[in-house]
């Protein structure tokens, strides 16, 4: 199983995941440097608190823009079926977990998962989806 | 959808890699549609059928 993206938009969605978990790690350093020695009250905390969230946001958008720019339209096919069982997999951990909440007091899970196991059921999936093709 | 990619590519003694280098697409494109699991779009499909200077329908057939 080849790692290396298979076409030049895949080189460049690559890439641009890499820049926008740099700038991900960067600016949370950036903001929990923050919390700790500036103590920001009011509006400032809701700004701070929701920056690291931005370049997450761009990810997604770099998913986008790999599916406009894909002129390969198996490989496009390959990332928009891995992008469903992502969605699927993770609305699916939610919403059993939200139950186990609800009705059997499990403990709290932070909404910002939901995106964590979007990326983890859209990796595990892409390579069982390309070997539906071989 | 079953093709004849695989005997038109042995004429041409062309490997899957040089047929995804002329249709530019990945190699596994190549190999998808070569077995008949992933049917082209019909640009791709136009294109083949220019590649390999027949009708498409000579390349292509839906039956099972």
């Amino acid at each position: 199983m080849q790692c290396l993206p298979y076409t030049k938009a895949g080189r460049r969605y690559t890439a641009r995941l890499a820049i926008t978990m740099a700038i991900y790690l960067a600016v949370t350093f950036l903001t929990q440097w923050c919390f700790h020695h500036l103590h920001p009250t009011g509006p400032l905390v809701y700004l701070l608190a929701v920056l690291p969230a931005l370049p997450l946001l761009a990810t997604l958008a770099v998913v986008g823009i790999y599916i406009a720019e894909e002129t390969d339209e198996f490989e496009r096919s390959i990332l928009v079926q891995s992008m469903l069982w992502g969605l699927g997999g993770a609305l699916s951990v939610a919403t059993v977990w939200g139950s186990l909440e609800d009705f059997a007091r499990a403990p709290h899970l932070s909404a910002f998962y939901i995106y964590v196991f979007f990326w983890i059921f859209m990796g595990i999936s892409q390579p069982f989806i390309r070997r539906r093709y071989q | 959808m079953k093709n004849r990619l695989r005997i038109l590519r042995a004429e041409r003694n062309w490997s899957q890699a040089d047929l995804a280098d002329r249709l530019e697409v990945s190699r596994q494109s190549v190999n998808a549609i070569e077995t008949g699991k992933f049917d082209p779009s019909l640009p791709l499909a136009f294109k083949l059928a220019r590649l390999f200077n027949s009708p498409i329908e000579t390349i292509f057939t839906d039956e099972e």
